[in-house]
């Protein structure tokens, strides 16, 4: 690696590095399961590397790197959408165990917790995709409309009304699937 | 305020999105409707599921695989460049230091150490610290070689101990960019040379460089 390579890698670390989280996670909830998302992940790093220059101009970084990679998955859906959904079973979850997320420590809101999001991945397949990521990103996420906006492209009002559809479409699913709603 | 109303104002309510005086008027209502009460704990028992969801699915990912990810992502993307750091298309304002050398058109009939205005920047001490500089070219240069002189007490990153550094470049017409990640392991400073030679010509920059 020559001086200006080097030059650049460390650039590049210093600037992508504070948003790798955030993009690790759009990717996994573009792509629904790991192996997809950490291969649009290292594909959407891979195409920013080279526009160093432009990384380095940008003001919002954040919003700039979440649109290439929702592009990019766009773009590619199908080589990375191939498992739409990530699988969950009771024994393991891929993400937080039960313990490590607010609240109680009690078994039977534990399970009633499991339950729910087991209901959930459930509705999420019922979903279109559009509706699905403006679900995941929004209430799961906690991105603003307006950053969603940035992301996608798509007018908040647009987001806005599919947001409120999906919603009330989850409801309306987990309303009639059979168990009892929590709470 | 009337249920209808409530309904459809429960998401922007929940969401936070609703004009306090709204938000005020709803609270109210729903503190004497038990209808609407119900409403409002299911919505907020389905943001609560979601919420769970979100970080329950979410696999983590390890400082490993984001490290391997940026080492494939450089070693992809630079060959991608064809061994060329220059590059165009400027926008909008550069977040870091930038010194702005201008390359006339007369570029290689000039003397060396022509810039009248000398740029500085002031670096801390122990601090990467990367520089954008900035060459504007009136015309495409192939195979030049940019030597960069570095003052007392500043090292570029992972060179440590070299005053000197040589390699081959090119220039696009237009503005291109060398990024320069520097460390300044000393309270010295003066003056970095930046010297540009192509064929039998050749032309110095100067970037002042102060520590703190």
């Amino acid at each position: 690696m020559g001086p200006l390579d080097h030059s650049q890698r460390t650039s590049f670390d210093a600037l992508i590095k504070p948003h790798l989280d955030r993009l690790y996670r759009l990717s996994f909830r573009l792509a629904g399961n790991k192996a997809e998302a950490e291969d649009l992940f290292q594909d959407v790093l891979t195409k920013i590397f080279p526009r160093l220059d432009e990384l380095i101009e940008i003001e919002e970084p954040g919003s700039w790197l979440c649109r290439i990679m929702y592009n990019h998955f766009i773009d590619n859906r199908r080589r990375y959408a191939r498992q739409r959904l990530v699988s969950v079973s009771e024994d393991r979850l891929p993400g937080k165990s039960l313990e490590e997320l607010p609240g109680n420590l009690d078994p039977v809101a534990d399970a009633e917790r499991l339950d729910n999001i087991m209901r959930l991945q459930r509705a999420f397949s019922e979903l279109s995709e559009d509706h699905r990521l403006v679900v995941l990103l929004h209430d799961s996420e906690g991105y603003k409309l307006t950053e969603i906006q940035d992301v996608t492209g798509t007018p908040v009002g647009t987001l806005k009304s599919r947001l409120h559809r999906a919603r009330a479409r989850l409801r309306e699913i987990l309303a009639n699937d059979g168990t009892e709603s929590t709470g | 305020m009337n249920c209808k109303l409530i309904a459809e104002q429960i998401d922007d309510f929940l969401d936070g999105e609703l004009a306090a005086a709204e938000s005020q008027s709803l609270e109210t209502h729903v503190s004497t409707c038990a209808s609407c009460e119900a409403i409002i704990t299911k919505e907020r028992e389905l943001r609560d599921m979601l919420q769970d969801y979100g970080e329950s699915t979410m696999p983590c990912a390890d400082a490993a695989f984001f490290d391997r990810s940026i080492a494939i992502a450089a070693q992809t993307g630079t060959r991608r460049q064809r061994n060329r750091w220059v590059m165009t298309g400027f926008g909008g304002a550069v977040a870091a230091a930038m010194a702005l050398w201008i390359v006339s058109g007369v570029f290689f009939s000039a003397p060396s150490i022509t810039e009248p205005t000398v740029p500085s920047v002031t670096m801390t001490l122990e601090q990467p610290q990367t520089l954008n500089l900035v060459f504007a070219s009136a015309e495409v240069l192939e195979n030049a070689t940019m030597t960069v002189f570095l003052p007392e007490g500043v090292e570029v990153a992972g060179f440590a101990g070299q005053r000197e550094i040589t390699w081959m470049t090119s220039l696009d017409e237009g503005r291109n960019i060398l990024p320069l990640t520097l460390i300044a392991t000393s309270p010295v400073g003066g003056e970095l040379l930046a010297t540009l030679r192509h064929e039998d010509d050749d032309k110095t920059f100067r970037l002042q460089v102060s520590i703190i």
